[in-house]
């Protein structure tokens, strides 16, 4: 592996994305939307008066596992909400990279460029890990950028314990770990799929089959039927790297240096 | 430089090259023609190593396709059918993309050397999208020349272009002849072939026939010239025809076309026979074949053996 060559396709790839409105839009539209709305719903509540949070009486009231009990039902309610949202977080290393991938593959295909590219002395390994790490870092660090920004927004809008459990291990850790693994998830099935579908709404499609375990977590969180710990986020990491294996393993065989260059037309 | 041993490429059952073995030398323009789907392109990318053969084998700059791909690939350049730049990028970004792939020493200075060398240095900071085609033909041009490859491959350099910016073009191919370089040129534009090359291909699936773009027309028609009379005189055709540097005369509008051994040395002798028959000489020309009407008659020729390889 040349990591000269591996960085000037970073450069090419995040000059090109610089210059593209269409993918600069949707990588600002997701953070955007999702910070305004978990610090949005954050304000309301803390707003809203205890009484209304009473489990049996009150119009929000929830039914909070036993670990949330003790916190009171607001403050409970509070931080259950906000769990279920830091999921929602999760889901931008999920998205961009999709786009990103799609368009940079779907891109050369546009533009013919893939040819003369492929004529220059670099490996296809060279190539799909340039394209992969262009499309996963922007994605991570803007998960991270979006997370900081709502734990910043928080101090301002709610109370200090609200901050604290949104920065608790299994959040800091779930961000640390997972943005990543899913980031390059994500990439992953956004080169298969282009690579080999012509389509990036079928990349698109493909990355959606992936976001539904999450959101089906996300919900069981809000249910109160499953409490975030340490040892679910291990075993959710444990699976993420399975997959990440497995899809990373088959993008590579699928990324054929003479079948992209005579199939995609 | 180049050597392609017994090239063969089917695609799908689809026989796009058939058993090609040509030897391309050193310093030479090799012009490749054929028509549409005759196996230019598909050639030229077994070539340059970006697929491989179905069978056979090729020697580029010393070093085989297939086992030393890259190393054949670092010493080639590929100008592709489409210029396939990145339009949102600028005219220094595209170019240095490609020196640093190809792990050019001074990546800034060669780039501006292309782009000063074709006249692109003030438009460098613009995207390379609002370039015109022939621009962006230059710069693909360019692009395949950055790491001063000892054999280039164009594939239809002036196809998409107007007159002008292809005659740009062409003179530029022209500087680039005689450096060294090996080019080899598919084309469809047989007058440029006969400009820019030392020698020819003529492909159908199968290499039909190579040669000096001279030989090829010599081949097919012998040399001839063509004698324009006054008026119409009988019997000189039995008298011409009865000299021993002629091998056929026939009757032609207004004249005569004679077909002899060296027009060079036999036109003179030639001439005062005819005079000396009483014929009124007008003019005497050297008859030209284009390459064009050679082309078109060795398609021609090759149909015949075409349909049996196909049935
Ligand atoms: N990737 C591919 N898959 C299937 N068939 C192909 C592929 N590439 C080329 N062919 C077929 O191989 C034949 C030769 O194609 P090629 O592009 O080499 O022709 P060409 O001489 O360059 O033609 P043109 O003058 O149109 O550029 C054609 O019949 C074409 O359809
Ligand atoms: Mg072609």
């Amino acid at each position: 592996m040349n990591e000269s060559r591996v960085q000037a396709i970073i450069t090419k790839e995040w000059l090109d994305m610089g210059k593209n409105k269409m993918v600069l839009i949707m990588m600002a539209l997701l953070p955007v939307i999702l910070v305004a709305m978990i610090l949005g719903t954050a304000w309301l509540m803390q707003r809203t008066p205890e009484a209304d949070f009473d489990p049996n009486t009150g119009s929000s009231g929830m039914a909070l596992p036993a670990e949330l009990a003790e916190l009171g039902a607001k403050t409970g309610t509070m931080v259950l909400i906000n769990d279920q949202y830091m999921f929602y977080l999760l889901l931008i290393p999920m998205a961009l990279p999709v786009y990103i991938a799609a368009y940079s593959i779907i891109g050369e295909k546009e533009t013919r460029s893939l040819e003369p590219l492929l004529a220059t002395p670099i490996t296809t390994a060279e190539l799909l890990t340039g394209k992969i790490i262009a499309a996963v870092v922007p994605a991570v660090v803007l998960a991270w950028l979006s997370y900081l920004l709502t734990a910043a927004g928080m101090i301002l809008v709610a109370s200090p314990i609200i901050v604290a459990y949104m920065v608790r291990p299994v959040w800091t850790l779930s961000m640390a770990l997972h943005g990543p693994l899913f980031a390059l998830l994500s990439t992953a099935c956004g080169v298969i799929a282009s690579s080999r579908l012509n389509d990036a709404r079928a990349a698109q499609q493909i990355t959606a089959l992936f976001i539904v375990p999450v959101i089906g977590l996300s919900m069981a969180v809000l249910m109160g039927r499953v409490y975030i710990n340490l040892n679910l986020l291990l075993w959710a990491t444990a699976v993420l790297v399975l997959v990440n294996v497995g899809v990373l393993w088959l993008a590579v065989r699928l990324f054929r240096r003479e079948t992209i260059l005579t199939r995609w037309k | 430089m180049i050597q392609a041993m017994n090239l063969t490429k089917r695609f799908n059952g689809l026989l796009a090259v058939d058993d090609l073995s040509l030897e391309v030398r050193e310093g030479e323009v090799f012009g490749f023609l054929g028509p549409n789907g005759a196996g230019k392109t598909t050639t030229m990318r077994m070539l340059s190593a970006l697929i491989a053969p179905t069978s056979g084998t090729a020697l580029v700059n010393g070093h085989q396709i297939g086992t030393e791909s890259q190393a054949v690939r670092a010493s080639v350049g590929l100008l592709t059918e489409t210029p396939g730049l990145y339009p949102r990028l600028n005219a220094e970004h595209n170019l240095g993309l490609f020196a640093k792939l190809h792990g050019v020493d001074d990546v800034d200075g060669q780039v501006r050397r292309y782009l000063t060398l074709l006249d692109l240095w003030t438009r460098r900071h613009d995207p390379v999208g609002s370039f015109s085609k022939g621009m962006q033909q230059k710069l693909a041009i360019a692009r395949a020349l950055l790491h001063e490859p000892l054999v280039l491959f164009l594939d239809e350099p002036t196809s998409a272009l107007d007159p002008e910016a292809a005659r740009v073009v062409r003179d530029f191919i022209e500087t680039l002849k005689g450096r060294g370089r090996t080019i080899f040129i598919c084309t469809h534009n047989l007058n440029e072939a006969d400009r820019l090359c030392d020698r020819g291909g003529v492909i159908r699936q199968r290499l039909i026939r190579v040669d000096t773009p001279q030989a090829l027309r010599q081949g097919l028609y012998g040399q001839s010239v063509l004698v324009r009379l006054q008026q119409p005189a009988p019997g000189l055709e039995t008298t011409i025809a009865g000299l021993p540097f002629v091998s056929s005369v026939s009757a032609v509008e207004g004249g005569l076309r004679i077909a002899l051994e060296d027009p060079e040395i036999h036109n003179p002798d030639l001439v005062r026979t005819l005079v000396e028959a009483g014929a009124a000489v007008q003019f005497v020309e050297r008859e030209a074949h284009s390459l064009e009407q050679v082309y078109f008659d060795l398609m021609r020729e090759s149909e015949a053996p075409e349909t049996e390889v196909t049935a």
